[in-house]
């Protein structure tokens, strides 16, 4: 019932906000928030870290089971196979993400109560609808339910944008909707045809996660794979978003409210990167491995070429957005080594992103609530000025450029040894084997260095150098009059616990790395088991294909 | 090169250091677990300071927090150096990275402990860092006086947590607690060069140097992914141990050219990768300009970062792992032929420079020339004790040039200063200054010379690298001439001075100018400026300043008798032999010249003992003359060249501090002062060479991003609304209209029917 619970609380607390009066919203939000949360922070105490690989906290309610499904009676009760159903369940990577998820809703709210002053009731009901998409996609054990709640994302963060986004944000949201839904409605088909394929020969409809997982690999021939992994790749690496289909981000990001930047560097991208890991390698894994060369190239590509735009930007808000298509670059590149490093280190990657991007965007909408602008050439130097600003501005950029110590570095250390190691490095007792190998890392490594260049760019910019303010800006102006110079404590209270966790995440990484273990090494046995049902192909007479029962 | 190495590899091998006895590390044994204090002290001190920052403390309560938990971390050192056994010891706090994956019967793993691998070099090192940092520390408290309730806490959690990651850089027991540390003191040499940061020359330097290190650090990644790949293990203790490891060290240490094709490319690959990371981190050739600019921060950063600590990382790295370099013919070649162009490039532009903090930069890079070339000549004790006692000396020189910049106002140049040695007040720097440089131009018998003859000798001894020997024997002069070129027009002549440009109504205001200056009474400053130029008054040393410089250039005569401990190589070279650094260098065998004086009959390394007689002709030679012979004498007389042309130049008859008879020379030397001065130009084209270009090349991509990359997608979204406006005049809404169409479309379809069917 718990994963119901974080879905279904920030839910009900939408409908609460919507039925009470506005200037009650964000503590109702608020309080929603922190529920959800609780809930969040329960399931990871009720959750079997010993295995994590396996779907735990499993719950099924039917709901459309008529569709494709067979119904079998037995007395009184039906029961089902396939068909729709209302079904979560978790491993620790989906866990993770739920817990990020549930963390940075309280945040968003306490990052808004300032900046969001008008149509407040609508700001917060759609913000607590979004969690429970995002939650929802996170949980989901069914196709159609991960689905449904996927493209849902899309219509919070589409008002999320029109409505509360700065000058430029109707053209912002109209493209991210567009671009993404676009792509999702390619990536229906892939996954439609994987699931029509895998229809028994009684022609049950299944659309749970876990059977198809198994069975798809089997039934797709490698040519058919490839095609379903296109497919795939169209809507999730818009999603992620790799190069070239990213440049709805940076505009959906500048023109962003703060919260709504946080929750789409923070959760929505991920949710491109969790649907590759759960469904691209599963359902097609010959076909994963044998492009993963060329995913491989368009994620460095990404790397070093967003980067060095990111050197070139004066708005600092677009600099961290296109810093995110770099950065998931990294995510993308150790996923598709398929070994257990480089997939934990991606997966933890999808965490600590969310965390120090996250942050960062909170940071930059505390000084554009004060200044009101953007520009590096406009505002600067403000580490006179805010001192407590500026030490979390340098601590997060130092997480973010992947210093060690802090969070970044851990994954995207891992992620560059797993795409190193994923080489022909013959009997080499490092090395696991695999297409990619020293080159892909070397090249990709140079992003470590361009990030550099391009975060202590801004770093130097805005925090460092001598002070300068917009013309006319005496203190603070009378819109942003309630707020002092530097941070109030309800700022403060927001960065906190992200620095902790940037913190702790770096220097004991390793509760998490073991909850990843058996789920990244889970990844490489599918690849592996892939491949060599890619070989059996169309050799043997296959056996015959009997549907697990419905758990 | 490869020539070159092969040459070196021969004569290696002909002088007969056997596989067996020339490199082995006993087995780590399980150490205590108090060790783990030498970081945590420091640790404790960053919390200490962060909390002084929070609560806004007005005192110097900061510094001594800092001083009392690095003198205790030093103590600590010191307890860890008396319990030392002959193996090195393993100390595990907790495991930090550990992800594990293979099948039970071959189970892998990479496992990174937050853990310390203690043998005699890591003493060496954290002997020196922890002592210094608490001296330094000591003497910031007052040199950062005018910060106190400012940057004061800052300028001392970054300073502590420097001392934190060098501790885990030094004592770390695997590679990637290296790199954490590695990184960490990029941080807080980024954090420290950017004290001052509202000034965009400060901002710049500090932003320089990070990703100048970030480059080195790619390649030192890259070396750890290689290492961990090939052997399986980042932990030293499993790699020294490693059978394969073990077996290719034995191939490369055969030396013959069937040998070296057992070991596979990659492997030799491995010490190229860590030395790039070595190259960085030590500011050598081409990634050195770093360095010089850094000066931009508070000069006891400058004294304990920039010149006696952080700057021996790559030293550090190479020491550690000397048997990786010894796997790859040309990697050490390498490391001795970059190492002597910094020292000679460095020095050159040293010569030309009238700053004299970046004179002492430009002496730092090029004595850690010196070190990186003593390595690659296969001297470890060498760059080892050439290491101890230029942290000490340098560490002197820095700290005398920090007192005359806080005395004066932020005064640097050479041209403005003159006599400051005898003026009131500024005995103790004038004396300890004139030690400092005596050390440094290796004036005969000093600690500095005894160090530095090392190297020149064994790289005159190693087969293969006399151009290296002589290119450092000109280095040692060039040396001698631009360090007394500065104690000769500043510290002594006739009294001149004028303050720098940070002379403000009181002149202990803020020195490092606008630094600490608010936007409005940025005017009044100015303003003052001009009024109190006249009659500005150097502002002597208090006592702090005064009891380090002492303690200091007392350190580095107390260090001369630790050349005469021990068998080779003296005290250092004890230690150094007693660590993976341990490496029989050719010719080692003949008297050690540092123990020469002393203990000529018994410095026979075992290594060469039974060889002896018949590698007499492979080893190289000082003009026909035993190089450990002679070299004493000719790097003295070197040195002392060096300085008597300085006074010459310098001292001789100068009566003003700008002018002196060296301005004469100048014209006939034609424009290569000016290019020496202006660092050949190397900043101007690097920026001309990379950072132009890239920039320009990321204006290309933003532009490609807009227009190419995005505007496909913008087209794909007119599209449709164009494709409509095209077709919009069909839906007129008349009949005879949708009748045509309609039999044209069922036409169409009954053609295609036609054509599958036939």
């Amino acid at each position: 019932m718990i994963l119901f619970a974080t879905i279904l609380i920030p839910l009900a607390f939408a409908g609460y906000v919507a039925a009470r009066p506005a200037k009650e919203a964000k503590s109702i939000a608020l309080v929603g928030t922190l529920a959800a949360l609780a809930a969040a922070v329960y399931a990871l105490t009720q959750f079997n870290w010993s295995e994590s690989s396996q779907i735990q906290m499993r719950e099924t309610v039917d709901w459309l089971r008529q569709l494709g499904g067979l119904g079998i009676q037995r007395g009184e009760v039906t029961e089902w196979q396939g068909g729709v159903a209302l079904s979560v369940g978790v491993d620790s990577v989906a866990l993770m993400l739920i817990a990020l998820t549930a963390l940075l809703g309280p945040i968003c709210v306490l990052a808004s109560y300032t900046a969001i002053t008008e149509r407040v009731k609508t700001y917060y009901v759609w913000l607590l609808v979004l969690q429970a998409a995002m939650t929802c996609v996170f949980a989901s054990r069914d196709l159609v339910l991960f689905y449904i709640a996927f493209e849902f994302t899309l219509i919070p963060m589409w008002i999320l944008i029109n409505l509360y986004g700065s000058t430029n944000r109707r053209k912002a949201a109209t493209k991210f909707f567009l671009y993404t839904f676009t792509g999702s409605i390619i990536a229906l088909a892939g996954l439609v045809y994987v699931v029509w394929k895998v229809r028994g020969p009684t022609g049950v409809w299944t659309f749970d996660i876990g059977d198809l997982q198994k069975s798809a690999m089997i039934v797709l021939s490698s040519r058919e794979q490839g095609w379903v992994l296109l497919a795939l790749l169209c809507g999730f690496a818009v999603k992620v978003p790799l190069f070239p289909v990213h440049t709805w981000l940076p505009l959906a990001h500048t023109e962003a409210p703060t919260a709504g930047s946080v929750i789409l560097a923070g959760v929505l991208l991920k949710l491109g990167t969790y649907a590759l890991f759960r469904f691209a390698i599963p359902f097609v894994p010959a076909a994963a491995y044998e492009y993963a060369p060329a995913i491989a190239v368009v994620s460095i590509v990404g790397i070093v070429y967003a980067g060095l735009i990111c050197w070139v930007q004066t708005d600092v808000k677009k600099l961290v957005a296109y810093s995110s298509v770099a950065h998931l670059g990294f995510c993308v590149l150790g996923l598709f080594a398929f070994n257990t490093t480089g997939v934990s280190g991606s997966v933890l990657y999808m965490i600590n992103h969310g965390l120090s991007t996250g942050a960062l965007f909170l940071l930059i909408g505390m000084m554009y609530e004060r200044y009101h602008t953007r520009s590096m050439k406009e505002v600067g130097g403000l580490g006179s000025k805010m001192p407590v600003w500026s030490t979390f501005m340098v601590f997060f950029t130092m997480a973010s450029v992947g210093l060690p110590g802090l969070n970044g570095f851990v994954s995207e250390f891992l992620c560059l040894i797993g795409t190193f190691q994923a080489g022909s490095w013959g009997r080499s007792p490092g090395g696991t084997g695999g297409n990619l190998g020293f080159w892909y890392a070397a090249v990709a490594g140079t992003g470590m260095i361009v990030a550099a260049m391009y975060l202590l760019y801004m770093v130097g910019k805005v925090v460092f150098g001598p002070l300068r303010e917009p013309h006319g800006h005496h203190g603070h102006d009378e819109h942003a009059s309630t707020l002092p110079a530097d941070l109030t404590a309800r700022e403060i209270g927001i960065l906190v616990p992200l620095a902790a966790l940037c913190l702790w995440l770096g220097v004991y990484p390793k509760p998490a790395l073991d909850a990843l273990k058996a789920p990244s090494a889970q990844v490489a046995e599918t690849v592996k088991a892939g491949r060599q049902a890619a070989a059996d192909f169309g050799k043997p007479p296959p056996p015959p294909r009997v549907l697990p029962a419905i758990q | 090169m490869t020539e070159l190495a092969t040459t070196v590899w021969q004569g290696l091998a002909a002088a007969g250091l056997g596989a067996a006895e020339g490199w082995g590390v006993p087995p780590a044994v399980p150490g205590p677990m108090w060790i783990g204090l030498i970081p945590a002290l420091p640790l404790l001190a960053v919390v200490l300071c962060t909390l002084c920052a929070i609560f806004k403390v007005k005192s110097k309560l900061p510094a001594w927090l800092t001083v009392g938990c690095l003198a205790a971390s030093f103590v600590v050192t010191l307890l860890m150096y008396l319990n030392m056994s002959g193996s090195p010891m393993l100390s595990t706090a907790f495991t930090w990275i550990d992800v594990s994956w293979g099948s039970e019967r071959s189970p892998r793993n990479l496992h990174a402990n937050f853990g310390f691998y203690i043998d005699s070099l890591t003493c060496l090192w954290m002997l020196f860092v922890t002592g210094l940092a608490t001296l330094i520390a000591l003497y910031a408290s007052e040199y950062m006086s005018h910060d106190v309730g400012k940057g004061y806490s800052r300028f001392f959690a970054a300073f502590s947590l420097f001392v934190f990651s060098m501790a885990c850089l030094v004592m770390a027991d695997n590679l990637i607690l290296l790199y954490l540390g590695w990184e960490g003191v990029g941080l807080c040499s980024y954090l420290l060069i950017g004290y001052f940061y509202k000034k965009p020359s400060a901002v710049a330097a500090a932003k320089k140097a990070f990703i100048m290190n970030r480059i080195g650090d790619l390649g030192l990644a890259l070396g750890i992914f290689l290492i961990f790949v090939k052997f399986g293990t980042v932990e030293y203790a499993k790699l020294f141990a490693d059978g394969a490891f073990k077996e290719m060290l034995g191939h490369a240490m055969t030396g013959t050219s069937e040998s070296w094709a057992k070991i596979p490319w990659d492997v030799k690959l491995i010490p190229i990768l860590l030395m790039v990371g070595a190259f960085g981190k030590s500011a050598q050739f081409p990634l050195y300009v770093w360095l010089p600019d850094a000066m931009e921060g508070p000069t006891p950063v400058s004294a304990l970062i920039h010149a006696a600590t952080m700057v021996t990382a790559g030293v550090f790295l190479i020491a550690r792992t000397y048997a990786v370099f010894q796997l790859s013919p040309s990697a050490l070649t390498i490391v001795a032929i970059i190492g002597t162009v910094t020292a000679l490039l460095a020095a050159t532009i040293g010569m030309a420079q009238f700053d004299i903090k970046r004179i002492m930069a430009y002496s730092t890079v090029s004595q850690l020339g010196y070190m990186f070339a003593g390595l690659g000549v296969m001297t470890s004790v060498g760059a080892c004790f050439h290491v101890f006692t230029h942290a000490f000396f340098k560490a002197l020189l820095f700290l005398a040039c920090g007192a005359v910049m806080h005395g004066f106002a932020g005064q640097l140049d050479l041209r403005k200063l003159s006599g400051v040695g005898k003026m009131p007040g500024w005995r103790i720097v004038g004396i300890t200054m004139l030690v400092g440089c005596l050390n440094l131009a290796g004036f005969p018998l000093l600690a500095g010379f005894w160090s530095k003859d090392m190297i020149l000798a064994q790289a005159f001894i190693t087969p293969g690298m006399g151009l290296v020997g002589w290119v450092l024997l000109l280095t040692a002069g060039l040396t001698a001439y631009y360090t007394f070129r500065v104690y000769f027009r500043v510290f002594v002549g006739p009294q001149e001075h004028h303050p720098g440009d940070e002379a403000h109504g009181h002149d202990d205001h803020d020195a490092h100018g606008h630094g600490g200056h608010g936007h409005d009474d940025h005017g009044h400053a100015k303003a003052d400026h001009k009024h109190e130029a006249h009659d500005f008054h150097p502002h002597p040393p208090g006592w702090a300043i005064n009891l380090v410089l002492v303690v200091l250039a007392a350190a580095s005569f107390a260090i001369i008798p630790l050349t005469f401990m021990g068998k080779h190589g003296g005290w250092v070279g004890d230690m150094v032999s007693h660590s993976s650094a341990a490496w029989s260098a050719p010719g080692e065998h003949h008297d050690d010249h540092a123990g020469h004086s002393h203990a000529a009959g018994d410095t026979h390394s075992h290594a060469g003992e039974s060889s002896r007689s018949h590698d007499e002709e492979k080893l190289g030679t000082f003009l026909g003359m035993d190089p450990h012979a002679v070299m004493y004498y000719v790097s003295g007389v070197v040195g002392l060249i060096g300085i008597g042309v300085a006074y010459r130049l310098h001292l001789q008859g100068r009566t003003s501090a700008a002018t002196s008879r060296a301005d004469a020379l100048l014209p006939m030397l034609g424009p290569i002062p000016k290019w020496a001065q202006n660092k050949w130009y190397v900043d101007e084209f690097y920026h001309f060479l990379f950072v132009r270009p890239l920039w320009v090349l990321s204006h290309i991509f933003h532009l490609i991003d807009r227009m190419l990359v995005d505007g496909l997608v913008n087209l794909a979204g007119i599209l449709p609304r164009a494709l409509g406006a095209t077709i919009r005049p069909s839906q007129s809404g008349q009949l005879h209209g949708y009748a045509v169409a309609m039999a044209g479309g069922i036409g169409v379809l009954l053609l295609i029917v036609l054509l599958v069917a036939r």
